[in-house]
Protein backbone atom coordinates (compact mmCIF):
# COMPACT_ATOMS: atom_id res chain seq x y z
CA UNK A 1 0.00 0.00 0.00
CA UNK A 2 1.52 3.10 -1.39
CA UNK A 3 -1.21 6.07 -2.13
CA UNK A 4 -0.34 8.82 -3.76
CA UNK A 5 -2.25 12.36 -3.22
CA UNK A 6 -1.89 15.17 -6.02
CA UNK A 7 -3.83 18.55 -5.69
CA UNK A 8 -3.72 21.88 -6.35
CA UNK A 9 -5.63 24.37 -4.96
CA UNK A 10 -8.07 24.62 -7.97
CA UNK A 11 -8.62 20.80 -8.03
CA UNK A 12 -7.80 17.21 -7.37
CA UNK A 13 -5.72 15.50 -9.75
CA UNK A 14 -5.49 11.95 -7.69
CA UNK A 15 -6.25 11.19 -4.29
CA UNK A 16 -5.13 8.47 -2.30
CA UNK A 17 -4.49 6.28 -5.63
CA UNK A 18 -2.21 3.51 -5.13
CA UNK A 19 1.06 3.54 -7.06
CA UNK A 20 4.01 1.82 -7.50
CA UNK A 21 6.22 4.72 -7.45
CA UNK A 22 6.75 8.16 -8.54
CA UNK A 23 9.53 10.29 -9.51
CA UNK A 24 8.88 13.86 -8.79
CA UNK A 25 11.43 17.28 -9.76
CA UNK A 26 12.58 17.93 -6.30
CA UNK A 27 14.70 20.84 -4.78
CA UNK A 28 17.70 19.31 -5.98
CA UNK A 29 16.97 17.24 -8.71
CA UNK A 30 14.62 14.28 -9.78
CA UNK A 31 13.74 12.14 -7.23
CA UNK A 32 12.40 8.70 -7.40
CA UNK A 33 10.47 7.66 -4.53
CA UNK A 34 9.40 4.15 -3.66
CA UNK A 35 7.49 2.20 -1.37
CA UNK A 36 9.63 2.24 2.03
CA UNK A 37 10.99 5.39 1.35
CA UNK A 38 12.33 7.80 4.52
CA UNK A 39 10.18 10.09 5.63
CA UNK A 40 11.06 13.42 3.90
CA UNK A 41 9.54 16.67 3.28
CA UNK A 42 10.99 19.03 0.15
CA UNK A 43 9.75 21.56 -1.82
CA UNK A 44 9.28 20.70 -5.58
CA UNK A 45 10.52 22.96 -8.53
CA UNK A 46 8.16 23.06 -11.90
CA UNK A 47 8.83 20.10 -14.12
CA UNK A 48 7.15 16.80 -14.76
CA UNK A 49 6.25 14.30 -11.99
CA UNK A 50 5.73 10.77 -13.57
CA UNK A 51 3.78 8.52 -11.77
CA UNK A 52 3.37 4.34 -12.23
CA UNK A 53 0.21 3.24 -10.62
CA UNK A 54 -0.36 -0.05 -8.89
CA UNK A 55 0.07 -2.88 -11.61
CA UNK A 56 0.70 -0.86 -14.62
CA UNK A 57 4.38 -0.96 -16.44
CA UNK A 58 4.07 2.47 -17.87
CA UNK A 59 4.44 5.83 -16.26
CA UNK A 60 2.04 8.10 -16.89
CA UNK A 61 3.41 11.82 -16.59
CA UNK A 62 2.07 15.41 -15.57
CA UNK A 63 3.14 18.78 -15.70
CA UNK A 64 4.03 20.49 -12.50
CA UNK A 65 4.77 23.80 -11.33
CA UNK A 66 6.31 24.75 -7.42
CA UNK A 67 4.54 22.85 -4.87
CA UNK A 68 5.68 20.49 -1.74
CA UNK A 69 6.08 16.60 -1.52
CA UNK A 70 5.83 15.17 1.65
CA UNK A 71 7.01 11.63 2.23
CA UNK A 72 5.58 9.30 4.79
CA UNK A 73 5.24 5.70 5.85
CA UNK A 74 1.81 5.59 4.32
CA UNK A 75 2.43 7.36 1.05
CA UNK A 76 3.05 10.64 -0.88
CA UNK A 77 1.17 13.94 -0.54
CA UNK A 78 2.18 16.35 -3.35
CA UNK A 79 0.54 19.63 -3.30
CA UNK A 80 1.30 21.91 -6.54
CA UNK A 81 0.73 25.30 -7.43
CA UNK A 82 -0.50 24.01 -11.06
CA UNK A 83 -0.77 20.12 -12.08
CA UNK A 84 -2.22 18.88 -15.88
CA UNK A 85 -2.26 15.80 -17.21
CA UNK A 86 -0.80 15.95 -20.83
CA UNK A 87 -3.79 15.89 -22.55
CA UNK A 88 -5.09 19.07 -20.52
CA UNK A 89 -2.49 21.06 -21.33
CA UNK A 90 -2.67 23.83 -24.54
CA UNK A 91 0.71 23.06 -26.57
CA UNK A 92 0.48 26.49 -28.68
CA UNK A 93 -0.03 28.74 -25.52
CA UNK A 94 2.54 27.23 -23.51
CA UNK A 95 4.72 27.73 -26.87
CA UNK A 96 3.60 31.26 -27.30
CA UNK A 97 4.34 32.16 -23.76
CA UNK A 98 7.65 30.68 -24.01
CA UNK A 99 7.92 33.56 -26.54
CA UNK A 100 7.13 36.43 -24.56
CA UNK A 101 8.78 35.10 -21.71
CA UNK A 102 11.80 34.96 -23.91
CA UNK A 103 11.44 38.36 -24.77
CA UNK A 104 11.11 39.56 -21.80
CA UNK A 105 14.09 38.46 -20.15
CA UNK A 106 15.89 39.47 -22.92
CA UNK A 107 14.95 42.81 -22.40
CA UNK A 108 17.65 45.04 -20.45
CA UNK A 109 16.28 46.90 -17.04
CA UNK A 110 14.19 43.89 -15.59
CA UNK A 111 13.81 44.35 -12.04
CA UNK A 112 15.19 41.28 -10.31
CA UNK A 113 11.67 40.21 -9.00
CA UNK A 114 10.40 40.60 -12.78
CA UNK A 115 13.21 38.29 -13.42
CA UNK A 116 12.92 35.57 -11.19
CA UNK A 117 9.09 35.82 -11.88
CA UNK A 118 9.87 35.21 -15.78
CA UNK A 119 12.54 32.61 -15.09
CA UNK A 120 9.91 30.77 -12.97
CA UNK A 121 7.14 31.15 -15.59
CA UNK A 122 9.64 30.09 -18.27
CA UNK A 123 10.65 26.55 -16.63
CA UNK A 124 6.52 26.09 -16.00
CA UNK A 125 6.17 26.39 -19.51
CA UNK A 126 9.10 24.23 -20.58
CA UNK A 127 7.64 22.02 -17.73
CA UNK A 128 4.32 21.91 -20.12
CA UNK A 129 5.87 21.08 -22.99
CA UNK A 130 8.37 18.69 -21.75
CA UNK A 131 5.41 16.70 -20.66
CA UNK A 132 3.24 16.52 -23.86
CA UNK A 133 6.73 14.63 -25.53
CA UNK B 1 -59.10 55.14 -12.04
CA UNK B 2 -56.05 54.52 -14.82
CA UNK B 3 -57.69 53.81 -18.57
CA UNK B 4 -57.47 50.04 -19.63
CA UNK B 5 -54.52 50.71 -21.82
CA UNK B 6 -52.76 52.03 -19.45
CA UNK B 7 -53.01 49.09 -17.24
CA UNK B 8 -52.10 46.67 -20.10
CA UNK B 9 -49.32 48.63 -20.54
CA UNK B 10 -48.23 48.23 -16.68
CA UNK B 11 -49.01 44.72 -16.60
CA UNK B 12 -46.79 44.28 -19.93
CA UNK B 13 -44.03 45.79 -17.74
CA UNK B 14 -44.28 43.88 -14.78
CA UNK B 15 -44.40 41.00 -16.99
CA UNK B 16 -40.99 42.24 -18.61
CA UNK B 17 -38.83 42.92 -15.35
CA UNK B 18 -40.37 39.00 -14.43
CA UNK B 19 -38.61 37.49 -17.63
CA UNK B 20 -35.40 39.53 -16.65
CA UNK B 21 -35.57 38.24 -12.76
CA UNK B 22 -35.71 34.92 -13.56
CA UNK B 23 -33.46 34.92 -16.37
CA UNK B 24 -31.13 36.37 -13.64
CA UNK B 25 -32.08 33.64 -11.03
CA UNK B 26 -31.17 31.11 -13.69
CA UNK B 27 -28.21 32.52 -14.24
CA UNK B 28 -27.04 32.95 -10.63
CA UNK B 29 -28.22 29.46 -10.07
CA UNK B 30 -25.39 28.24 -12.86
CA UNK B 31 -22.39 30.51 -11.19
CA UNK B 32 -23.57 29.17 -7.88
CA UNK B 33 -23.12 25.67 -9.06
CA UNK B 34 -19.65 26.21 -10.48
CA UNK B 35 -18.38 28.52 -6.87
CA UNK B 36 -19.45 25.61 -5.17
CA UNK B 37 -17.58 23.10 -7.24
CA UNK B 38 -14.43 25.41 -7.08
CA UNK B 39 -14.85 25.77 -2.77
CA UNK B 40 -15.20 21.38 -2.71
CA UNK B 41 -12.01 21.24 -4.97
CA UNK B 42 -10.41 23.73 -3.16
CA UNK B 43 -10.86 21.75 0.07
CA UNK B 44 -8.16 18.65 -0.20
CA UNK B 45 -5.23 20.79 -1.06
CA UNK B 46 -5.90 23.20 2.30
CA UNK B 47 -6.31 20.41 4.22
CA UNK B 48 -2.83 18.48 3.09
CA UNK B 49 -1.29 21.61 3.65
CA UNK B 50 -2.32 22.52 7.09
CA UNK B 51 -1.51 18.66 8.27
CA UNK B 52 1.79 18.69 6.66
CA UNK B 53 2.45 22.58 8.41
CA UNK B 54 1.16 20.70 12.01
CA UNK B 55 3.07 17.67 11.18
CA UNK B 56 6.06 19.89 10.85
CA UNK B 57 6.15 22.98 13.49
CA UNK B 58 5.22 19.80 15.95
CA UNK B 59 8.27 17.30 14.82
CA UNK B 60 10.49 20.83 14.77
CA UNK B 61 8.72 22.54 17.20
CA UNK B 62 9.01 25.52 15.10
CA UNK B 63 8.84 29.46 17.06
CA UNK B 64 7.29 31.64 13.87
CA UNK B 65 6.90 35.30 14.03
CA UNK B 66 3.99 34.50 11.87
CA UNK B 67 2.36 32.20 14.42
CA UNK B 68 0.15 33.58 17.13
CA UNK B 69 2.26 35.18 20.68
CA UNK B 70 0.73 33.85 23.20
CA UNK B 71 0.71 37.07 25.12
CA UNK B 72 -1.88 38.20 24.13
CA UNK B 73 -1.02 41.58 23.51
CA UNK B 74 -3.91 43.96 21.72
CA UNK B 75 -3.18 44.76 18.65
CA UNK B 76 -2.76 48.39 17.83
CA UNK B 77 -2.41 48.36 13.69
CA UNK B 78 -5.18 46.68 12.00
CA UNK B 79 -5.61 45.78 8.18
CA UNK B 80 -9.03 44.72 7.27
CA UNK B 81 -9.62 43.14 4.14
CA UNK B 82 -13.60 43.90 2.89
CA UNK B 83 -15.29 41.68 0.27
CA UNK B 84 -18.13 42.52 -1.14
CA UNK B 85 -18.86 42.19 -5.12
CA UNK B 86 -19.50 43.87 -8.14
CA UNK B 87 -22.66 44.15 -9.16
CA UNK B 88 -25.83 44.54 -6.69
CA UNK B 89 -29.44 43.16 -6.76
CA UNK B 90 -28.28 40.50 -4.40
CA UNK B 91 -30.29 41.47 -1.48
CA UNK B 92 -28.74 42.51 1.48
CA UNK B 93 -25.45 40.62 0.88
CA UNK B 94 -23.31 43.64 0.00
CA UNK B 95 -24.97 45.88 2.16
CA UNK B 96 -24.63 43.98 5.26
CA UNK B 97 -21.13 43.92 5.10
CA UNK B 98 -21.02 47.38 4.37
CA UNK B 99 -23.17 48.93 7.32
CA UNK B 100 -21.55 46.40 9.93
CA UNK B 101 -17.72 47.41 8.92
CA UNK B 102 -18.78 51.16 9.00
CA UNK B 103 -20.24 50.24 12.84
CA UNK B 104 -17.05 48.47 13.63
CA UNK B 105 -14.95 51.84 12.51
CA UNK B 106 -17.19 54.08 14.49
CA UNK B 107 -16.76 51.81 17.71
CA UNK B 108 -13.32 50.77 17.74
CA UNK B 109 -11.60 53.78 16.66
CA UNK B 110 -10.45 54.41 19.82
CA UNK B 111 -9.05 50.79 20.25
CA UNK B 112 -7.09 51.06 17.46
CA UNK B 113 -3.92 53.56 16.21
CA UNK B 114 -4.07 52.61 12.88
CA UNK B 115 -6.70 50.61 11.11
CA UNK B 116 -6.44 50.17 6.67
CA UNK B 117 -8.66 48.75 4.66
CA UNK B 118 -8.67 46.94 1.52
CA UNK B 119 -11.58 46.79 -0.78
CA UNK B 120 -12.72 43.66 -2.87
CA UNK B 121 -15.04 44.68 -4.71
CA UNK B 122 -17.01 47.81 -6.37
CA UNK B 123 -19.92 47.96 -4.07
CA UNK B 124 -17.82 48.36 -0.65
CA UNK B 125 -15.02 50.28 -2.23
CA UNK B 126 -18.18 52.93 -3.60
CA UNK B 127 -20.01 52.45 0.01
CA UNK B 128 -16.68 53.72 1.41
CA UNK B 129 -15.44 56.28 -0.79
CA UNK B 130 -18.45 58.31 -0.49
CA UNK B 131 -17.91 58.02 3.45
CA UNK B 132 -14.15 59.15 3.24
CA UNK B 133 -12.84 56.19 4.12
CA UNK B 134 -9.38 56.08 2.63
CA UNK B 135 -8.55 52.56 0.83
CA UNK B 136 -5.54 51.38 1.43
CA UNK B 137 -6.01 49.32 -1.84
CA UNK B 138 -8.69 48.77 -4.31
CA UNK B 139 -9.58 45.55 -6.18
CA UNK B 140 -12.53 45.95 -8.99
CA UNK B 141 -13.88 43.79 -11.83
CA UNK B 142 -13.14 40.29 -10.44
CA UNK B 143 -17.00 39.61 -11.29
CA UNK B 144 -15.60 36.36 -13.38
CA UNK B 145 -13.83 34.33 -12.05
CA UNK B 146 -11.67 34.99 -8.61
CA UNK B 147 -8.52 33.01 -9.31
CA UNK B 148 -5.91 31.96 -6.84
CA UNK B 149 -3.52 33.68 -8.29
CA UNK B 150 -5.00 36.46 -7.56
CA UNK B 151 -5.27 35.92 -3.73
CA UNK B 152 -1.82 35.05 -3.75
CA UNK B 153 -0.80 38.56 -4.83
CA UNK B 154 -3.20 40.13 -1.90
CA UNK B 155 -1.57 38.07 0.40
CA UNK B 156 2.00 38.69 -0.59
CA UNK B 157 1.04 42.08 -0.12
CA UNK B 158 -0.46 41.64 3.50
CA UNK B 159 2.49 39.29 4.56
CA UNK B 160 4.99 41.80 3.85
CA UNK B 161 3.60 44.63 5.65
CA UNK B 162 2.42 42.45 8.56
CA UNK B 163 6.11 41.21 8.64
CA UNK B 164 7.90 44.21 8.84
CA UNK B 165 5.83 45.25 11.70
CA UNK B 166 3.22 47.72 9.77
CA UNK B 167 0.10 46.02 11.24
CA UNK B 168 0.24 43.60 13.72
CA UNK B 169 -3.17 41.61 12.90
CA UNK B 170 -4.76 41.26 9.79
CA UNK B 171 -8.52 40.46 9.77
CA UNK B 172 -11.07 39.31 6.50
CA UNK B 173 -14.61 40.80 6.99
CA UNK B 174 -17.01 38.86 4.09
CA UNK B 175 -19.86 37.27 3.45
CA UNK B 176 -19.70 33.24 4.31
CA UNK B 177 -21.23 30.67 2.28
CA UNK B 178 -23.73 28.23 4.63
CA UNK B 179 -26.19 27.44 2.28
CA UNK B 180 -28.39 28.37 -0.62
CA UNK B 181 -30.46 30.46 1.49
CA UNK B 182 -28.36 31.86 3.84
CA UNK B 183 -25.13 33.80 4.01
CA UNK B 184 -23.07 34.73 7.45
CA UNK B 185 -21.14 37.42 7.89
CA UNK B 186 -17.59 36.69 9.10
CA UNK B 187 -15.21 38.12 10.47
CA UNK B 188 -11.72 36.17 10.32
CA UNK B 189 -8.53 36.82 11.65
CA UNK B 190 -5.87 35.76 9.27
CA UNK B 191 -2.70 37.02 10.88
CA UNK B 192 -1.21 36.10 13.17
CA UNK B 193 -1.88 32.73 12.40
CA UNK B 194 -3.24 31.04 15.17
CA UNK B 195 -1.71 27.34 15.44
CA UNK B 196 -4.11 26.28 18.66
CA UNK B 197 -7.46 27.14 16.50
CA UNK B 198 -10.12 24.00 15.53
CA UNK B 199 -8.25 23.86 12.39
CA UNK B 200 -5.00 23.29 12.78
CA UNK B 201 -5.97 20.95 16.22
CA UNK B 202 -7.90 18.67 13.60
CA UNK B 203 -5.36 18.56 10.89
CA UNK B 204 -3.00 17.18 14.39
CA UNK B 205 -4.69 14.04 14.69
CA UNK B 206 -2.20 12.10 12.58
CA UNK B 207 -3.04 8.44 12.27
CA UNK B 208 0.73 7.60 11.70
CA UNK B 209 3.53 8.92 14.44
CA UNK B 210 5.54 11.23 12.66
CA UNK B 211 9.31 10.09 12.49
CA UNK B 212 11.52 12.72 14.07
CA UNK B 213 13.93 12.08 11.69
CA UNK B 214 12.34 14.00 9.02
CA UNK B 215 14.97 14.85 5.98
CA UNK B 216 14.02 17.90 5.26
CA UNK B 217 15.13 19.66 1.58
CA UNK B 218 16.06 22.36 2.04
CA UNK B 219 15.97 23.22 5.88
CA UNK B 220 13.00 22.91 7.79
CA UNK B 221 13.15 26.85 8.54
CA UNK B 222 12.94 27.44 5.09
CA UNK B 223 9.91 25.06 4.34
CA UNK B 224 8.01 26.11 6.69
CA UNK B 225 8.40 29.81 5.41
CA UNK B 226 7.14 28.97 2.29
CA UNK B 227 4.30 26.80 3.22
CA UNK B 228 2.90 29.21 5.85
CA UNK B 229 3.03 31.90 2.97
CA UNK B 230 0.96 29.10 1.09
CA UNK B 231 -1.51 28.64 4.02
CA UNK B 232 -1.49 32.39 4.38
CA UNK B 233 -2.35 32.85 0.53
CA UNK B 234 -4.92 29.48 1.00
CA UNK B 235 -7.21 31.07 3.73
CA UNK B 236 -7.36 34.31 1.80
CA UNK B 237 -8.21 32.31 -1.59
CA UNK B 238 -11.18 30.56 0.32
CA UNK B 239 -12.80 33.68 2.23
CA UNK B 240 -12.63 35.04 -1.37
CA UNK B 241 -14.57 31.75 -2.97
CA UNK B 242 -16.88 31.25 -0.01
CA UNK B 243 -17.52 35.25 -0.53
CA UNK B 244 -18.25 35.20 -4.57
CA UNK B 245 -20.05 31.53 -3.86
CA UNK B 246 -22.42 33.22 -1.17
CA UNK B 247 -22.90 36.14 -3.46
CA UNK B 248 -24.36 34.11 -6.16
CA UNK B 249 -26.56 32.14 -4.01
CA UNK B 250 -27.71 35.81 -2.38
CA UNK B 251 -28.60 36.94 -5.80
CA UNK B 252 -30.31 33.62 -6.44
CA UNK B 253 -32.65 34.02 -3.54
CA UNK B 254 -33.09 37.86 -4.59
CA UNK B 255 -33.92 36.95 -8.25
CA UNK B 256 -36.61 34.48 -6.89
CA UNK B 257 -38.43 36.19 -4.55
CA UNK B 258 -38.38 38.78 -7.43
CA UNK B 259 -40.17 36.67 -10.05
CA UNK B 260 -42.30 35.45 -7.08
CA UNK B 261 -43.15 39.11 -6.15
CA UNK B 262 -43.78 40.19 -9.96
CA UNK B 263 -45.99 36.94 -10.50
CA UNK B 264 -47.97 38.53 -7.54
CA UNK B 265 -48.35 41.87 -8.72
CA UNK B 266 -49.36 40.40 -12.42
CA UNK B 267 -52.48 38.48 -10.79
CA UNK B 268 -53.62 41.38 -9.00
CA UNK B 269 -53.49 43.93 -11.36
CA UNK B 270 -54.83 41.18 -13.73
CA UNK B 271 -58.11 41.15 -11.40
CA UNK B 272 -58.44 44.20 -11.16
CA UNK B 273 -57.90 45.02 -15.08
CA UNK B 274 -60.83 42.84 -15.78
CA UNK B 275 -62.74 44.39 -13.35
CA UNK B 276 -62.78 47.60 -14.84
CA UNK B 277 -63.07 45.92 -18.64
CA UNK B 278 -66.27 44.13 -17.37
CA UNK B 279 -67.48 47.49 -15.78
CA UNK B 280 -67.07 49.27 -18.86
CA UNK B 281 -68.78 46.40 -20.71
CA UNK B 282 -71.49 46.17 -17.85
CA UNK B 283 -71.79 50.63 -18.53
CA UNK B 284 -72.01 50.61 -22.32
CA UNK B 285 -74.70 47.66 -22.10
CA UNK B 286 -76.86 49.60 -19.71
CA UNK B 287 -76.29 52.45 -22.09
CA UNK B 288 -77.34 50.76 -25.28
CA UNK B 289 -80.49 48.97 -23.28
CA UNK B 290 -81.48 52.53 -21.73
CA UNK B 291 -81.15 54.49 -25.24
CA UNK B 292 -83.58 51.37 -27.01
CA UNK B 293 -85.80 51.87 -24.13
CA UNK B 294 -86.00 55.84 -24.35
CA UNK B 295 -86.45 55.26 -28.36
CA UNK B 296 -89.22 52.45 -27.71
CA UNK B 297 -91.41 54.32 -24.99
CA UNK B 298 -91.72 57.63 -27.41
Amino acid sequence: MFLLTLVTPQKKLLTDVEIEEVIVPAYLGQLNILPGHAPLMTTLRAGQLKVRLKGESTFKSAAISWGYCEVNPKGINVLADTAEWPEEIDKKRAEDQIKIVNERLQKAGLSPDDYTLSQMKLQKEMARLETLE
Amino acid sequence: MPSLRDMRARIQSVKNTQQITRAMKMVSAAKLRRAQEQIVSMRPYAQRLLQIISDVALTQRMEHPLFMNNNEAVSKKALFIVMTSDRGLCGGFNSSVCRFTENFINENRSKYEKMDFIFIGKKGADYFRRRKVQAKRVMLNLAREISYVMAEDLAQTCMTEFSTGDYDEVKLIYNEFKSVISQKLTVEKLLPIDLSKGALADAGDVKFPFSKDLIFEPSPREIIDELLVQHFAMQVYRGLSESVAAEHAARMTAMENATKNAKEMISKMTLVYNKVRQASITKELIEICSGAEAVNSV
